[in-house]
């Protein structure tokens, strides 16, 4: 009931997802049906069914969604170790990124039971019976699980993520205390996975306008550095009713994160910094 | 109909509006005025349960009372049209937008003024 | 990274509100904002019946009688709770827009109770007129 970090997975919930159908406002494209059925390459004690999210661009058919069988005590412990069985002994057209298998690359982000997660990081003992493995929310898919992460990428860039600096160059470091630098704790770490912008429904509305948590979580993270002098265009740049202010606290990314980073308090310090200039 | 642009000037768009704190700020400092007004509009009304028409029109007429009420009025209908211009721009993005918007500002401000000057006249008339 | 022909079919977008778990962070959202546009709606009923206490007693007649009718308490009841959650919602996030409050825990913490004080808030309130007119 009460959630304490965001790696705590809740036992039940009323709803695994809104009553809504599956293919609710959805484009003729997009639509999702029915796949195949495949079987575990031999009978196991220990098996469980992942449904997950299959797309061929080569194909000319709509996205489909496939259940594997997997042998949970022939793989690892993980949701990407079950990944890469049944891309090696079931079905090797499977296709999924990932590099790291440790939790600090952000490759192989995906949405896992209903929340975006690292597959790498998430047991599998910690999901239903019946786990449902669909790519990131709200992106155009390249194939399987794989989005097209260009325009958040993009976003990324137009907040300039780089030291700016007005005065000269020093001779050697450029200096911050201790407290400085404690101040971008919290921000520095993030690793760019998008879980949290992939998650947040303002962003699935608005997502060609508005920034989304990870964006403005490193916007924040400029914006606080001591040694960034740029502070006056920075928040110029995201003064706007959507790059910024469609964010509602809806809160969704800090539930999310797989780095338990707060994005959504990021932006009520943006919001508050706003309030500061004006006042 | 391809997008030929590049990602990063697709996501610039039409660059930063600079403005967008107004609005916000707005909303709370209106919300923080509804407060106190709803929740003494809302305990009034739950006293007044089962009086007739005159206790009811005598009580509005006191002036501590219909001064509240403007006030009440005039941040409801400032928070509501905030509110509900941020509800549409979430989910209407066609032209559409812009006459909503208008029509949801110009209907609150009508509503309010009409609101106003029921209490005026409540608090005027002999 | 667009596609090189103009002929191939668009990309899929991936589900996102189909399949994404309804969690007390995005539900309590919603809930703020479809209260938030029930509350405008009442807004206009209380203009109206403002306005037909303003102009006299025979149009105030038939504005109170609906209001009293078992429909009109329903409606009453329903917008009542939809007040008292709006506005601990509202607390709510005026209480974020100090940056207090954003440890999942607290914000967890913070959800529940908003729920359980609307519904607290909601039964005093049906109970003090209840009292009043009996």
């Amino acid at each position: 009931m009460i959630i304490r970090s965001s790696d705590q997975v809740p036992r039940t919930a009323l709803f695994k997802r809104f009553p809504i159908p599956r293919n609710f406002g959805v484009s003729r494209e997009s639509r999702i049906r029915r796949g195949k059925t495949w079987p575990a390459p031999r009978v196991a004690t220990r098996m469980r069914t992942f449904e997950i999210y299959r797309y061929d661009p080569d194909s000319g058919e709509n996205p489909r969604l496939d259940a594997f069988e997997v042998d949970l005590d022939d793989c690892g412990p993980m949701v990407l170790d079950a990944l890469i069985w049944i891309k090696n002994k079931v079905d090797s057209t499977l296709t999924f990124r990932r590099s790291c298998r440790e939790g600090i690359c952000g490759s192989c982000a995906m949405n896992i039971d209903g929340t975006n997660w690292l597959a790498c990081t998430r047991f599998i003992s910690d999901l239903a019976e019946l786990a449902t493995i669909y790519p990131l929310a709200n992106l155009r898919i390249i194939k399987d699980l794989v989005p097209d992460l260009t325009h958040l990428f993009a976003q990324y860039a137009a907040i300039e993520p780089w030291l700016k600096s007005k005065t000269a160059e020093p001779e050697r470091e450029r200096l911050q205390s201790a407290d400085e630098r404690s101040k971008i704790d919290g921000y520095y770490e993030c690793i760019l996975c998008f879980c949290c912008t992939s998650g947040c429904p303002s962003h699935w509305w608005n997502g060609d306008r508005f920034f989304g948590p990870a964006v403005l979580l490193q916007a924040w993270r400029w914006l606080t550095d001591s040694r960034d002098e740029a502070k006056e265009e920075r928040l110029d740049n995201l003064e706007d009713p959507f790059r910024l202010y469609r964010c509602h606290t809806i809160l969704n990314c800090t539930r999310t994160c797989p780095k338990g980073l707060n994005p959504g308090k990021a932006i009520a310090e943006i919001k508050k910094m706003m309030i500061q200039r004006r006042s | 109909m391809q997008n030929m642009r590049s990602p990063l000037v697709s996501a610039i768009g039409l660059g930063s509006a600079k403005k967008g704190v107004g609005p916000w700020w707005a909303e709370r400092v209106s919300a923080v005025a509804l407060v106190p007004l709803t929740l003494w509009f809302a305990a009034s009304i739950i006293a007044h349960t089962g009086s007739d028409y005159a206790t009811f029109i005598v009580w509005l007429r006191t002036p501590l009372v219909a001064i509240l009420m403007i006030l009440l009025l005039a941040a409801l209908f400032y928070h509501t049209a905030l509110g509900l211009q941020v509800v549409i721009e979430d989910y209407v993005h066609s032209a559409t937008k812009f006459a909503a918007v208008i029509a949801v500002r110009l209907g609150c401000c009508a509503l309010a003024t009409a609101g106003v000057v029921a209490i005026l006249r409540i608090a005027v008339s002999g | 990274m667009m596609p090189s022909s103009t002929t191939t079919r668009p990309r899929p977008l991936s589900p996102n509100v189909q399949i994404y778990r309804p969690q007390l962070t995005s539900v309590l959202s919603i809930l703020n904002r479809i209260t938030g546009i029930l509350l405008s709606a009442c807004a206009v009923v209380l203009v109206v019946w403002l306005v037909a206490a303003a102009w006299g007693p025979q149009t105030y007649a038939p504005v109170q009688a609906a209001i009293a009718s078992w429909i009109g308490r329903i409606v009453l009841f329903g917008a009542t709770f939809a007040f008292f959650l709006h506005l601990c919602g509202g607390i709510r996030h005026l209480v974020w827009d100090t940056v207090h409050g954003f440890e999942l825990r607290s914000i967890y913490i913070s959800g529940w109770s908003v729920v359980a004080a609307s519904v607290v808030l909601t039964v005093a309130a049906w109970v003090a007129s209840a009292s009043m007119a009996g």
